[in-house]
């Protein structure tokens, strides 16, 4: 019997599958089985007075917002909303309610100082293929800095490898609060990025040239892996027939088949290759979203885009693959022919377009700066409450998460942010912030020195 | 020759009435130096906010500032439709336009390196912080070296030619440099220095050099003064000329510095050796010594935010602005970045969400205060009758995360217009 240490590895403690396939197919089902905190014995609050910024259901001002066992229990417009007796309510008059903001890329948990190599886990570069790498493996909960993104109201990121790699690893969603890494871990191997940007080359000098020394040859070397994992998969697919063709005939003299060597590489594939999750496809100037693009389609592999921050000259083409894309970073120099605000209306422009968007940090130290680029975004097209959408509601819709995060709505998960103004504005303080329903407390390693230093 | 300056405050306590501006024309640009821009809220740096209020520019200087102003009919009326209009934006610490030419690492004092070598006045950076509203830049060597090279002060001025960048009469500065980067440097090519003891040995023993130079230029002159025909001059030194410039305060000195430790041993240094530290540059840790840097002043410009990056960034907090001011600091907010010098107006207004400064008090960040670091706040940095109509308009409130410019004068010319097509400069055209 197979088993795979994906799996073994769930919170959700899922079956064990006999088989690859099967594998694969409880792996997609155990997705966000664990919620985190949540826990019965919380509390029921009550946020009552507040500004509500639902995202998915437009703004209630002197709203009530009810949160029990971790989630929205009841949100509404006061007097609409019944509030329990035992609960605790916190008066938010004057500020302003709206649901924890999610980073679409970030390396919480990968590092910690940038420049010191003994804290960092961000991109194994011995090889250009590497799917079998696990964001979960390496995550560290007890980060320092997360806290810092905490406090500025990101609740949930996309936690991926560095992007040197083609296929560097698979990301994972975490949750920015919780007792371990297998509590903030809320979706391992959420997606895998396919980075195809020029700078995964490595091999260029003439010293060290080694294949792949090209563009041609990180395609070439990517077709390739795609191509043994189809080929991987099938011989699986033979296997399994041979085995139950065999249970079928209990007296066959052959016996039953041998399995398959197992491939780590080739079985990280699979799931994207049998479009069950997304690829995130990295692309900056229009030839090399062409080809990256080309190469999606060729093995009919569902993506999303990642950047595009050079690719002005086909946002036309770029509506029209209808997929999402992760935009920026918005403060990606132009290219030296291009105006100054050339990548800074990128969100606007792709959103005039009908697409879909979700802004990224990019980053582990300045996380806390998310919703200050989709602020700035405003001043160059994009329209206020899309910028907020595309850190709350579409991003959740992007990671298949908006079934729980995202938007203010009885039901969902209890992540809430309490600030006292607009949430895009650099001069917004967050005030309060309930992950899972759960209050967080308003500290970092960074208040702990300011509050030292700051006492006469 | 500069004009006389028309003081407004006064002429509107005579009752002078301004020009009726309704029969004039908005223009694209303002080739003679001389316009009236009107119906803004003029935040003056200095003297606060007036509400509605005009400037009117003549010869590239601020001629009058408030409410009504008076102006000949000839000058050209740019409304500001009741938006912001600030000085220009001053960037105190920036690498920009060097072309990667940024450090001479290899020795770790190199004080006779001149940045304006090095200038590449075509870089699109240059323009790139123009559209950001920065107008003013100091280009600064690298922190390779304990004491790097000399700086340049630069307009930004995106189009005109090399010597026009120039801010003309600005003050020298070196830029010294301490902690990990010169230890990284020569540590990794097993040279002196790869300790922090060792950075310092290197700084001490190039101002005793300097120090002995000076002794034999003192003795020869003496000589010479004596009668003594003998008396053979020392060979000229770059390099101890331009130290010797240091201590006898000539130089403005720029220190990069993050830890509390090393800002207290710099400024010991700068002590013993008799020099004036201008300001600590980085200064991520400025607040834990805070009293002692305000009891010296000495001046930082320092990150919003940036942290993390380096084992010497690990203790900065984005609060380190506000609790160094409180204490009596005078704080700048500077880029050391091509990015951040495109949003500097972004970062200063972070200081009123960490620690609460004031509005005025976050403007000062990015203007007057960087200003006196560089030596020029009697020329720009704030919008006072006299100084050099750098200004910008904004087309929101500028200390948030919406506010961009919508126009960047300099010596009251129009060098960024944002509603041009292409690159939005009347100065400038591709190609040509």
């Amino acid at each position: 019997m197979m088993q795979s240490p994906v799996v073994a590895r769930q919170p959700s403690g899922a079956v064990v599958g006999r088989s690859l396939v099967v594998v694969q197919v409880l792996l997609v089902l155990s997705v966000w089985l664990c919620p985190g905190t949540a826990s019965a014995q919380q509390k029921t609050l009550v946020l009552k007075g507040g500004k509500l910024l639902t995202v998915s259901h437009g703004t209630i001002d002197n709203g009530v917002l009810v949160m029990s066992a971790g989630k929205i229990a009841a949100i509404g417009a006061a007097g609409s909303v019944k509030v329990p007796k035992d609960a605790e309510v916190i008066d938010v008059s004057g500020m302003t309610v709206y649901p924890g903001l999610i980073d679409s890329e970030s390396y919480l948990g990968l590092t910690e100082i940038s420049a010191e190599g003994s804290t960092n886990d961000l991109i194994e570069i011995s090889d250009e293929i590497m799917p079998h790498m696990h964001v979960y493996d390496a995550f560290h909960a007890e980060s320092e800095l997360i806290p810092v993104a905490r406090l500025n109201g990101v609740t949930n990121a996309i936690v991926a490898p560095q992007s040197q790699d083609t296929l560097p690893g698979q990301d994972a969603f975490v949750q920015l609060d919780g007792k371990s890494a297998n509590e903030m871990l809320l979706v391992r191997d959420i997606a895998l990025p396919l980075n195809f940007t020029g700078e995964q080359r490595r091999n260029e000098s003439w010293e060290k040239r080694k294949f792949p020394q090209t563009r041609m040859g990180l395609a070439a070397q990517l077709r390739q892996a795609f191509m043994d994992a189809q080929d991987y998969s099938e011989r699986w697919s033979d296997y399994e027939k041979k085995k139950s063709d065999a249970a079928a005939k209990p007296d066959d003299k052959k016996g039953p088949p041998s399995p398959p060597k197992r491939d780590l590489k080739l079985e990280a594939l699979l799931p994207y290759l049998q479009g069950k999750k997304s690829i995130v496809l990295a692309a900056q100037e229009p030839s090399d979203l062409e080809t990256a693009v080309g190469l999606a389609r060729q093995f009919k592999l569902r993506f999303v885009l990642n950047h595009v921050s050079h690719s002005q000259p086909v946002l036309d083409y770029v509506a029209s693959l209808k997929v999402p894309v992760i935009v920026g970073p918005i403060y990606e120099n132009p290219k030296n022919f291009e105006r100054y605000d050339a990548v800074y209306k990128l969100p606007g422009e792709l959103y005039k377009r009908g697409v879909k968007i979700a802004f990224a940090s990019y980053d582990a130290h300045a996380v806390r700066n998310l919703p200050y680029a989709a602020g700035y975004a405003t001043a160059f097209g994009l329209p206020h409450d899309e910028a907020i959408r595309a850190i709350t509601l579409n991003p959740a819709e992007i990671w298949g998460v908006a079934d729980q995060l995202g938007s203010l709505d009885a039901g969902k998960t209890a992540n809430v942010v309490v600030a006292d103004g607009d949430p895009l504005d650099v001069k917004t303080d967050v005030k309060r912030i309930f992950i899972a329903g759960r209050q967080v407390p308003m500290t970092s390693r960074q208040t702990v020195l300011r509050d030292r230093y700051s006492a006469k | 020759m500069r004009r006389r300056a028309v003081k407004i405050f006064s002429l509107a306590a005579l009752g002078l009435l301004s020009f009726p501006l309704s029969a004039q024309q908005s223009a694209e640009s303002t080739p003679h130096n001389e316009c009236l821009i009107k119906n803004a809220v003029v935040m003056t740096v200095t003297h606060g906010n007036i509400q509605n209020g005009s400037i009117y520019v003549k010869d590239g200087k601020i001629a009058a500032v408030g409410k009504e102003v008076s102006v000949p009919a000839s000058a050209t009326v740019i409304d500001a439709g009741g938006k912001y209009v600030t000085p220009g934006i001053i960037d105190s610490h920036s690498h920009i336009a060097l072309d990667d030419d940024v450090n001479e690492a290899t020795s770790p004092v190199t004080p006779q390196m001149m940045m304006m070598d090095a200038f590449d006045y075509q870089d699109k950076a240059i323009y790139r912080g123009l559209a950001g509203g920065v107008t003013t830049s100091l280009l600064l060597h690298g922190s390779a070296n304990m004491i790097g090279g000399q700086a340049i002060v630069i307009k930004h001025k995106y189009g005109a030619n090399r010597d026009a960048m120039l801010f003309p009469g600005a003050p020298r500065s070196i830029k010294f440099a301490s902690g990990e980067n010169p230890k990284r440097v020569y540590g990794s090519k097993d040279q002196l220095p790869s300790t922090r003891m060792g950075n310092f040995a290197v700084q001490r023993a190039a101002l005793v050099e300097a120090q002995d130079y000076m002794r034999e230029w003192d003795d020869y002159a003496a000589k010479v003064k004596r009668g003594d025909k003998d008396a053979k001059p020392p060979k000229h030194d770059l390099r101890l000329e331009a130290l010797a410039d240091v201590l006898r305060g000539k130089l403005l000195v720029q220190i990069h510095c993050y830890r509390a430790d090393e800002l207290l041993t710099e400024m010991a240094m700068a002590k013993e050796f008799g020099y004036k530290v201008r300001a600590f540059h980085h200064a991520l840790e400025a607040y834990k010594v805070a009293d002692d840097l305000a009891a010296q002043g000495v001046a930082i410009a320092t990150f919003s935010d940036w942290w993390g990056f380096k084992q010497e960034a690990w203790d900065a907090i984005p609060w380190n602005a506000v609790i160094s001011m409180r204490k009596g600091v005078r704080v700048a907010i500077k880029s050391d970045s091509e990015d951040f010098a495109r949003r500097l107006n972004q970062e200063a207004a972070k200081t009123m969400r960490y620690g609460g400064a004031t509005e005025e008090e976050a403007l000062k960040m990015i203007t007057i205060n960087p200003a006196w670091i560089i030596g020029v706040d009697d020329r720009v940095g704030s919008i006072e009758v006299g100084k050099d109509a750098d200004l910008v308009l904004w087309d929101g409130y500028p200390l948030s995360s919406f506010g961009v410019p919508d126009k960047v004068l300099i010596d009251g010319d129009i060098y960024f217009d944002r509603s041009l097509a292409g690159f939005g400069m009347p100065h400038y055209r591709e190609g040509e």
